[in-house]
């Protein structure tokens, strides 16, 4: 599998106050990664130092990439945590909004082949029949949907989520997570999710990241369901969304694949 | 009517309102969805030192004062983007810092006087022809900064992260759109004075607002109710013999009020 991300010794800090501290992994094509951790742990910061949108210390390569050369930006989709218009009024459609996740150019027409990638990417999302609505007045839940379309309207290779269901309700989030799951599988999606959501996001995920300022672990979903040291290395968070893991619907959610849950 | 548009004062006045106004006005829409529309409060005050040492060198006010205020708004955007200081923080920073610098040298020059006046509280009279041009070359570069970089703007107004995300210089874009913003500051300063100029960079785009569906909608209108309000005012300036600035900026609240009740009774802003 080919590396799409690099992270090498990434390192920030405001003023005084480290946040991430020499953090290193690779992401490879195809890979689910959940990110989680406590609150304040740096997993936001992380995804910003690896966009660019905050500058931190240690090397960042995207597809091979530095990031400071990188301008393929259409091969990342990005998903903030907030949704962006907390002020009303900023009078633009839900089409116009994905519009934005194209790569931009001069002028302000829009072509018909813009167009075609807009409503295809809204048809994904099932926000479709949003199109011409004014984004703001969408529901919050409907504005995250929009938002996705936005980061999928480039047919990313690799998507970045910070959170992305806080907003919705449980039935907009399983159709959320269930949309994720099917971009991975089907189209081979690399997925970074910073998620709480270990329990129904769990079931799509492969790999782990653990963040608390420093990366305490990173690795596939059966190695931190049933390491032991892990477990007692990373304390009751670690605990919890473990047994979240496994409670979850009342099975553990590797299913079939997991042998060991066969000896508990 | 015939009789106002007659005069040469009065045809230079319009034209230069209007254009500063449209300018104004578009800038504006941009400035106040970013919540950066009191840029132009604190650019008008910077405009006062500008002002002061153009009258103690005896050059001209506005050419003195475009390199003045360009310097203090990109100083705002330098401890906005470097320091992190909040951009009300920042505006009233340098705000204080110009009107601070522009009373001492008012002082210096010998005190206030009938030019400073005219500055502070506007003067249609004594918009140039020169001037006139330069309002024109302004607005000619506000549309053509929007024509081409329309999709930069408003992805930079609406989401800044992730415009930078897909490589917006979005600190290009917000340098850009204040260093222009400073001439229009500059030029609107002759028309309605130096304490009033950020209502015409604030009032028109929130008319706007109020009434819009569509961005397009909002840079149309905000662009109407600026040059109605320069128009309107300067009639009713010349009709009942007062400041014109004063008159245009009341002209400005009234289509505000208008806008907020016609946009209330169509349930746009409910």
């Amino acid at each position: 599998m080919s590396v799409v991300l690099s992270a090498r010794d990434i390192c920030f800090g405001y003023t005084r106050t480290p946040v991430l501290e020499h953090i290193s992994f690779d992401v490879a094509a195809g890979d689910y990664v959940g990110i989680i951790g406590p609150n304040g742990g740096g997993k936001t910061t992380l995804l910003k130092v690896l966009l660019g949108l905050e500058k931190g210390r240690g090397e960042i390569a995207w597809f091979g990439q530095s990031l400071s050369t990188f301008n393929a930006w259409q091969k990342v989709g990005y998903l903030a945590q907030k949704s962006p218009v907390s002020q009303s009024r900023f009078p633009i459609s839900a089409e116009e909004v994905v519009l934005m996740g194209l790569p931009v150019r001069k002028g302000c027409g829009v072509a018909v082949g813009e167009l075609k990638e807009v409503y295809e990417a809204m048809q994904k999302t099932r926000t479709r029949q949003y199109a011409g609505k004014i984004f703001h007045d969408l529901s919050i839940g409907q504005q995250q949907r929009v938002l996705l379309a936005r980061a999928l309207v480039s047919r990313p290779e690799i998507l970045i989520l910070d959170e992305p269901s806080t907003a919705l309700d449980a039935q907009s989030r399983e159709m959320f997570f269930d949309l994720l799951g099917e971009l991975n599988s089907r189209y081979k999606t690399t997925i970074l999710l910073i998620t709480h959501d270990t329990g129904e996001v769990g079931k799509y995920i492969s790999k782990f990241m653990y963040i608390d300022k420093n990366l305490v672990f990173f690795g596939t979903k059966q190695e931190f369901c049933h390491s032991q040291s892990v477990a007692e290395k990373l304390g009751p968070f670690a605990q919890h969304t473990i047994d979240h893991l496994h409670n979850h619907h009342g099975h553990c959610p590797l299913g079939e694949n997991c042998k060991e849950c066969a000896h508990d | 009517m015939i009789e106002f548009l007659s005069y040469g004062f009065v045809q230079r006045g319009l034209i230069a309102g209007s254009l500063v106004a449209a300018a104004c006005a578009l800038l504006g829409v941009f400035l106040v969805l970013k919540r950066l529309s009191l840029i132009g409060d604190g650019m008008s005050h910077v405009c006062l030192t500008g002002v002061a040492v153009a009258l103690l060198t005896s050059t001209s006010p506005v050419y003195m004062s475009i390199p003045v205020v360009m310097l203090s708004s990109w100083g705002i955007m330098k401890l906005i983007q470097k320091i992190r200081i909040y951009g009300d923080a920042a505006i009233g920073i340098v705000s204080a810092a110009g009107i601070s610098v522009g009373l001492l040298l008012t002082s210096l020059a010998g005190g206030f006087n009938t030019d400073l006046l005219g500055y502070l509280f506007g003067s249609i009279l004594s918009v140039s022809a020169d001037e006139t041009i330069l309002c024109a070359v302004l607005l000619a570069v506000v549309l053509a900064l929007l024509l081409c970089f329309y999709r930069y703007l408003i992805s930079a107004c609406f989401d800044e992260p992730f415009s930078k995300t897909r490589g917006i210089s979005v600190e290009a874009v917000n340098t850009v759109l204040v260093l222009v913003t400073s001439v229009a500051v500059v030029l609107a300063f002759k028309v309605v004075g130096i304490f009033l100029i950020s209502a015409l960079i604030i009032i028109p785009p929130v008319a706007a607002l109020l009434l819009s569906r569509t961005f397009k909608q909002v840079l149309w209108l905000s662009v109407l109710f600026g040059v109605m309000s320069v128009w309107g005012g300067i009639y009713i300036s010349f009709v009942w013999d007062i400041p014109s600035g004063a008159s245009i900026i009341l002209m400005n609240l009234a289509i505000l009020a208008l806008s907020y009740a016609v946009g209330k009774s169509r349930g746009l802003n409910a």
